[in-house]
């Protein structure tokens, strides 16, 4: 019974072993916060890459003959059992500018153009294939979106002529387009204003020293937001009916998005898709899974997660070295209480074990306020984040290095009580040594011990 | 008073012969007992004294089952104990051994009444304590309250007066029942006065439980209370007179005087 009792006296009624319980903590609560947010920038990365990007994008290759239509390939596709729904569309890099906003600092006429890639969409096809209903309800169900939702839904390129702010452009028959919601904040756009967007037609040759670029006016009808910062501020979307004329193509679609069935296995679908779109169709296409396109940007999120694992070995380090440090300095407060206990009988193991259960009690106590902390820092992040950056006036989470417009955070318990255990486990294990070697003391040196 | 043995036909609670104890210096080798012999009856009083460094600590940790003999053999309460293992050595200390210390060495973190239940804390298992707890808690009190500290039951050792530290380790040390008692130099940290009433409730509580008693001293008032005296002579005992008529052949008549 002393064992527990003197353990619990010599833990609790010494300020030292409350300062290792709150090192072990922090460590802990650190852990599980940096965990939870590379778990989150990963979840949160897939998710809305996935959801941008579709589950696999087919694209036909450079190719000389006639291209299918957009029906037959989508046709083929779509007979995959595995394949829920697929979307033929547009995809081009272009350039834009405010109409009506030349810079008056003689910049370049090319300095006053954002880079842009235009997507020419089929609503329909593209609700089934993609999240982008969605992305147009995020502005709708935003209260700081107001004004900037699209006006309908099923028509989202719909915009009634009266919103159109340059009366100049109010009866011209201009495609419409849409923009990320926080594009147009930042840029301080509005429903109806109108975009130039430029881009090199088909017909050009790129080989010649000039070539022609194809501009078109382009109506802003309305804001999406995927979230994402990174798509969102460097994609438009387009009605797809108008796109061949404003890119100067004669094709119907230089894409397709593809959205499988729940579950399905993606790689599986991939080699399947290639073979039957080469055999029904006799010509090769690019089939990309959406982990394949982004592999480089979600590989450098994984390498970054996987980091944690090399940080939570020096998180380990400090922690077993903080516990062995305050158990050894107890040991040796306490040589002289070994001795006395020893003369009252006493065994080494019982001597040791009073020492390892002063660990056990240090690092489950630690580990334990560290769990805590760690899960309420994890629910709170944010709000924590939003705090800091108002009463300290400094900004520790920019949307535009992240593209995230708030930390993301993937608080997974069952990692959050690993990581405690593993912690606590490595403590207790340190704990050991010095508990050995209060065990291992003769009790005669003990009793003489200064 | 004198005699290195006990009186016949009394049960013995300790019988050590022929303890030989010596310790490694670098080159150099201290042979500090050399085949030393105590017997102690149940209840009876020994008192050893001798200069410092004569090895009666080390004799006292021996008897105590702290430390192993080189050579010799021992027997507590009628179990010859050289041959133990550690922790059946540990438990025959629990539940026979009770020690008292110069500096008491008490427990800073704990109350005086949860320094003198600390034997039995030992004793008791875990599982076994819920049960035994208030037995103990009770016996421990009363030894306490016995030792005129019933009011400091929950003071700390820091709260305490040097004659309170230690009449908190004598409880301690009775706590157990033990059979046999060894103190060194229970009273060389006390004043003449707190020394003398420690003195009295040791021998007293001693006599009441019939516990036997080695005391390690200087103080020759506390020694002649006792009912044998012996001292340290060349990693032995011998009766006090003998030694110091080996050291001071001049002065005793048996050595025979020129007169």
């Amino acid at each position: 019974m002393y064992k527990l009792f003197l353990a619990g006296r010599y833990t609790l009624g010494r300020p030292v072993s409350y300062l290792a319980m709150v090192a072990i903590g922090l460590a802990v609560m650190a852990l599980i916060a940096v965990a939870g947010i590379m778990n989150g920038f990963l979840a949160e990365t897939e998710r809305v890459i996935r959801g941008t990007t579709a589950d696999v994008i087919v694209t036909p290759f450079p190719w000389d003959g006639e291209v299918p239509s957009r029906a037959k390939v989508a046709e083929v596709i779509e007979a995959h059992p595995s394949v829920k729904a697929a979307a033929p569309r547009f995809s081009r890099p272009a350039v834009f500018k405010m109409r009506g906003r030349d810079s008056a600092m003689g910049l370049s006429k090319f300095a006053e153009h954002f880079m842009v890639s235009v997507v020419g969409i089929d609503v329909e096809n593209e609700s089934r294939a993609t999240e982008f209903d969605a992305y147009l309800a995020a502005v709708r169900n935003n209260p700081e979106g107001e004004g900037y939702a699209v006006e309908s839904m099923e028509r989202p390129f719909r915009l009634d002529r009266g919103r159109i702010r340059d009366p100049e452009l109010r009866f011209a028959p201009l495609p419409r387009v849409l923009m990320a919601h926080s594009r147009m904040l930042s840029f301080g756009l509005k429903v109806g204003d109108a975009l130039e967007i430029v881009t090199i037609p088909d017909s050009s040759d790129l080989d010649s020293k000039s070539f022609d670029a194809s501009t078109s006016t382009f109506v802003i009808a309305g804001a999406y937001d995927t979230s994402y910062d990174k798509f969102d501020g460097a994609t438009l979307f387009v009605p797809r009916e108008d796109f061949p004329a404003w890119a100067g193509t004669d094709q119907e679609f230089n894409e397709v998005a593809v959205q499988a069935v729940e579950g399905a296995d993606l790689e599986a679908l991939k080699h399947d898709l290639e073979e039957s779109l080469e055999r029904e169709l006799r010509m090769a296409f690019e089939v990309e899974t959406w982990e394949d396109r982004h592999a480089t940007w979600l590989g450098a999120v994984k390498n970054e997660r996987n980091i944690l694992f090399v940080l939570f070995g020096f998180f380990l380090l400090l922690v077993c070295t903080i516990t062995f440090s305050v158990l050894t300095m107890l040991v040796q407060q306490k040589v002289r209480d070994i001795g006395i206990l020893s003369s009252m009988g006493a065994t080494a193991g019982g001597i040791g074990a009073v020492f390892a259960l002063s660990g056990v009690m240090i690092a489950t106590l630690g580990g334990l306020f560290g769990l805590l902390a760690g899960e309420l820092l994890a629910a709170k992040l944010n709000t924590v984040k939003d705090w800091i950056e108002a009463t300290f006036g400094v900004q520790i989470f920019d949307r535009r290095v992240y593209a995230f417009s708030e930390i993301p955070m993937d608080n997974d318990h069952l990692l959050n009580l690993g990581i405690t255990g593993v912690t606590v486990i490595a403590a207790v294990f340190i704990c050991l040594i010095p508990a050995l070697r209060a065990a291992w003391l003769d009790p005669v040196d003990a009793l003489r011990h200064e | 008073m004198s005699d290195v043995h006990p009186p016949a036909a009394k049960e013995l609670v300790l019988d050590a012969r022929g303890l030989t104890r010596r310790y490694r210096m670098g080159a150099t080798q201290l042979d500090v007992l050399q085949g030393a012999e105590l017997q102690l009856a149940r209840g009876e009083i020994v008192a050893i004294i001798g200069r410092s460094g004569v090895g009666k600590s080390t004799l006292l940790h021996l008897l105590g089952l702290l430390d192993r003999p080189d050579a010799g053999s021992m027997k507590l309460a009628g179990v010859e104990t050289t041959k133990l293992s550690k922790a059946a050595r540990a438990r025959l200390r629990n539940q026979h051994v009770g020690f008292v210390f110069q500096f008491y060495h008490l427990f800073p973190e704990l109350s005086a009444l949860e320094n003198a239940m600390l034997p039995g804390m030992i004793t008791h298992r875990f599982f076994a304590w819920r049960s035994k707890r208030a037995g103990v808690r009770e016996r421990a009190k009363a030894l306490l309250e016995r030792l005129e500290l019933g009011e400091r039951l929950k003071h700390k050792p820091g709260q305490l007066s040097g004659g309170e530290r230690q009449r908190v380790a004598i409880a301690r040390a009775l706590a157990g029942r033990p059979s046999l008692l060894l103190c060194d130099e229970p009273t060389g940290n006390l004043d003449e006065r707190t020394s003398e009433s420690i003195t009295n409730l040791l021998l007293d509580l001693a006599r009441e439980h019939g516990q036997s008693l080695v005391l390690v001293t200087h103080d020759p008032e506390l020694a002649r209370r006792a009912d044998r005296c012996l001292t340290m002579h060349e990693g032995r005992l011998v009766p006090a007179e003998v030694a110091t008529e080996i050291a001071h052949p001049s002065a005793s008549p048996a050595s025979g005087s020129p007169e």
